[in-house]
């Protein structure tokens, strides 16, 4: 059907040039010149003569209206008047309705509104057609980048589903996918001419053979030996190129595929356009003069997340302008220039997102958020909170509610759009706050695809990939520098000492660095470790994905790929591995890996010596080592004082019982993780039900008392 | 082609269908008198699991160890373009940890689970009069529920939702998303 559909490219080239145009007016706005004019009027062009060719009138007539606006600026450098600036806008915006109309009445599964998020409070000043934001419109043409099943938020994320995102693979990733693809067919070359020399060993052993088997080769017995030598060494030469020539194959799909998988995402730049169109918008109807920055437009991402984020922060931009940016002359007096300015910076961090808006306006007023905060009984009258819990109430959508819109309510709407998202995303939202200069709002949400460069590191038997963005460099470490950095847990490197850790340990693996290795220079957050390793195996293109659900992980691991053979391949958290280093100091480097290795103690807490000891000889001979306590009092000191990796206790002691103590072993957070079991001649289901809920793992009847039972217990819960 | 020989050849297809189909559907009981169970070894113990509480049974799968908290937790595994966490059972049954299980399978329900085993010792169907179940479930905790008689002993029955709630419960998963945990 799409075949006879006599729409079906011009709706794929609409699509494109209304993009275009939809930032060349943003562009105007910012940055007039005649070479930004010459350009629009390129697209306009273009766009009313395909539109006149499909019939579509509406579409030609505005584009041509559009031109007439700006054909007499051609030559002009100047800025264009207000009011000719609006109408471009504004024309904009009704090109780009009936653009997306028609791709909505195309395909009936693809209705949806292009708003991402509702937007409740600021009236845009053009004609209602929310539809037009450029950034958001349906794209019937991609079918095969709609993001896969398993990256949309499992979550409600109704607040802005519906929206489809920005999705358009820019044609510079296809061309370096097809060079990837073109790199890997290249690869088969080698194999095929290998093929070719097998077949022609082939011959030469039925040759052999044959003259093996009419017997003539005795004629000479050297000769044959020599046959069979050239063909032993044929053999191992081919076999050689094969090994090879594989590898090169699996590296090059490998290459392939993480770039196929890259173009599921989208850089987060797709969302600046309407971003800034939002900051025009804002700007004109308050009659302010703002500029727009933007940084980070390559950092990639799934479509759904940032079409999120987007609807967020349309809302918090517009606040930037309506209720940070002072209007010129207040801005003049506070020795500001009389231009404000908002800026939009992306960036990733390890397995976040980070996106923050920054304004140089007035910043929050602080005096109306404590007067409203009060009149709202959430401050008591006489309080002088600090400015960080009025911050906060803001955040929590405190004051937001306010039925009078006020300046301070406006902006708390906005606020709770984004803490809404970043509930939704399991992210978080903060506020810096400086008055009289300005604030910066901050989203960070956990990232669930990301597209990124790795480094393949060997150690062990493992292989893991190290993000490449926070490799500083690699040095080679002979096997005398391994041996002591292992020893110091430090490296020397560029002049001063930083921590080192061989990967092996932050994997927990048993096997230890020796010999010749590589140690990998690492940067996050400006600390920087060295990680050690075995060797480096090469870098690749890939997509890393979320750690699944009941796989808790070591900080130092960041997310998890799928690697050529479907197996899942660790990506390493840089924040997390240098967070290790750090911590696991020079001297206490060994001592910390001994922990881990070794059981931790149990401690035993009972008021009856009998018991104490009962248990204690259970306990030593499978084992562990045991620390005794007489009473829940003293338990609670002991586990206080030195790390456990299980306790057991009774109920019945004088002083606080074993209920007791057990919940306030679970209140307390260095405490909570270490498991307890409950052990009791008490065999009530009603003991039994309160020992769950104060938070025990386990409850053991004395009376019934079974040593395998017990221990089963304990190695279920305690850490090797 | 005539019309018999068409006749016939739809018939083929459609025996051949019906052939592979059987084949290719899962294993189970088609009657509420008998249970499929999978006969196995976890930490060198005989074990028994119905085979209707699992979406897969598979030998030898490449597991990506995962360094973390959870000394059960023996790492990740890919099944088309999955990534399942992956238990081993003799961990989660108190057992002593030995050698790496060859076996697993995916327990039915989400989020994915596998649970690895040590051997597979067969496939049996039993009647549902065989299996001695416990007077009363409600206080049943661990993830042994009931016990079936098999030649060459009585095996103790691996409940998966009950193991899965163990491991939702060592992992702290939140229970409140998930039917089979609120049990």
């Amino acid at each position: 059907m799409a075949d006879r559909d006599p729409l079906r490219y011009f709706r794929i080239e609409a699509a494109e040039l209304v993009d275009q145009i939809s930032a060349g007016v943003l562009d105007l706005d910012q940055q007039p010149g005649t070479e930004v004019v010459a350009r629009l009027l390129r697209y306009a062009h273009t766009l009313k003569g395909a539109a006149r060719v499909v019939k579509q009138p509406e579409i030609a007539e505005r584009a041509h209206a559009f031109e007439e606006v700006l054909v007499p600026h051609r030559d002009d450098d100047a800025p264009l008047p207000a009011d000719e600036m609006r109408e471009l806008l504004r024309l904009n915006d009704e090109i780009a309705g009936r653009v997306a109309a028609l791709n909505q009445s195309q395909d009936p599964e693809a209705i949806v509104r292009g708003s991402p998020a509702p937007q409740p409070q600021v009236p845009p000043p053009t004609p209602p057609e929310p539809a037009a934001l450029p950034a958001h419109e349906p794209e019937p043409a991609a079918p095969p980048e709609k993001p896969g099943p398993s990256e949309r938020p499992s979550g409600s994320a109704a607040a802005s589903d519906g929206g489809t995102p920005p999705e358009r693979a820019p044609t510079a990733d296809l061309d370096e996918l097809l060079d990837a693809i073109g790199e890997a067919t290249s690869r088969i070359a080698p194999l095929r001419e290998g093929s070719r020399t097998l077949a022609g060993i082939h011959r030469r052993v039925e040759t052999l053979g044959d003259r093996l088997r009419t017997g003539r080769v005795a004629v000479s017995d050297t000769v044959a030996r020599s046959s069979v030598q050239r063909l032993a060494a044929d053999l191992g030469a081919l076999g050689r190129r094969l090994i090879d020539a594989v590898d090169q194959v699996e590296r090059e799909l490998d290459e392939v595929r993480g770039r196929a998988e890259g173009l599921r995402l989208v850089p987060a730049g797709t969302i600046f356009t309407a971003l800034r169109r939002a900051v025009r918008d804002a700007a004109d109807a308050e009659g302010k003069r703002v500029r727009f920055h933007t940084t980070g437009a390559d950092v990639r991402m799934g479509p759904q997340l940032l079409n999120q984020v987007s609807g967020a922060f349309l809302h918090v931009v517009r606040n930037a302008v309506v209720h940070g940016i002072e209007p010129a002359e207040q801005r003049v007096a506070a020795g500001k220039p009389a231009e404000g300015s908002v800026t939009v910076q992306v960036k990733r961090r390890g397995r976040w997102a980070e996106f923050r808006c920054t304004d140089d306006g007035r910043g929050f007023d602080l005096a109306a958020l404590r007067r409203t905060a009060q009149d709202r009984g959430l401050l008591s009258p006489g309080a002088a909170p600090d400015p960080r819990t009025l911050i906060d109430l803001v955040l929590r959508g405190g004051i937001s509610t306010s039925p009078s819109v006020t300046d301070v309510a406006g902006r708390g709407i906005g606020m709770d759009v984004a803490r809404d998202v970043a509930d939704q995303l399991g992210g978080t939202v903060s506020i810096d706050n400086r008055p009289g200069q300005g604030a910066t709002v901050q989203l960070v949400v956990p990232l669930t695809l990301l597209s990124m460069n790795g480094l393949l590191v060997e150690t062990g038997e493992h292989t893991v990939t190290m993000p490449l963005d926070a490799v500083r460099r690699c040095v080679r470490l002979t096997p005398e520098e391994t041996a002591a950095a292992m020893d110091t847990g430090r490296l020397a490197h560029e002049g001063r000492v930083v921590p080192f850790l061989p990967l092996c340990r932050a994997l927990r693996q048993d096997a230890e660095l020796t010999g010749t290795g590589v140690a990998i220079v690492l940067t996050a957050d400006r600390e920087t470790a060295a990680i050690g390793v075995d060797r480096l195996a090469g870098t690749t293109t890939l997509v890393a994905r979320p750690l699944p659900d009941l796989a808790p992980a070591a900080p130092v691991i960041g997310s998890v790929s799928i690697d050529l053979d479907g197996n899942p391949r660790l990506v390493l958290d840089p924040h997390g591995l240098i967070a290790e280093a750090r911590q696991v100091g020079p001297k206490s480097a060994g001592a910390a890996a001994d922990t881990d290795q070794r059981q931790l103690p149990i401690l035993v807490v009972d008021d009856s010596l009998t018991t104490r000891m009962l248990e204690r000889s259970i306990l030593e001979s499978a084992g562990y080592e045991v620390d005794l306590a007489a009473s829940g009092e003293e338990g609670l000191e002991r586990a206080r004082a030195r790390e456990y990796g299980l306790i057991l206790t009774d109920i019945d002691m004088p002083g606080i019982d074993g209920f007791t103590f057990v919940a306030e072993t679970r209140a307390d957070p260095r405490l909570a993780h270490v498991p307890a079991i409950l052990v009791s001649s008490r065999a009530s289901a009603e003991d039994r039900r309160r020992g769950n809920e104060v938070g025990a793992s386990a409850y053991v009847v004395k009376g019934e008392f079974n040593q395998e039972e017990l221990l089963a217990h304990i190695r279920r819960l305690i850490l090797r | 082609m005539t019309k018999p020989m068409a006749k016939a050849i739809s018939r083929r297809d459609r025996l051949r269908a019906d052939f592979d189909r059987s084949f290719a559907e899962p294993v189970r009981s088609h009657d509420t008198e008998h249970v499929e169970l999978l006969v196995i070894r976890a930490g060198g113990r005989p074990y028994a699991i119905s085979l209707s509480q699992t979406s897969g049974l598979h030998p030898d799968r490449p597991v990506t160890p995962l360094p973390g908290p959870q000394p059960a937790l023996l790492g990740l595994a890919g099944f088309a373009g999955q990534v399942v966490p992956v238990y081993d059972l003799a961990a989660l049954l108190g057992h002593p940890v030995g050698e790496r299980p060859r076996w697993l399978v995916l327990a039915a329900g989400t989020p994915a689970l596998g649970l690895a085993f040590h051997d597979l010792d067969g496939h049996v169907r039993v009647a549902n009069a065989d299996i001695v179940r416990e007077a009363d479930d409600s206080g049943a905790t661990g993830s042994v529920r009931g016990m079936v008689e098999l030649p060459g002993g009585v095996r103790p029955i691996i409940d998966v939702p009950a193991t899965r709630a163990t491991v939702h419960a060592l992992t702290g998963h939140d229970r409140s998303n998930d039917e089979e945990a609120a049990r």
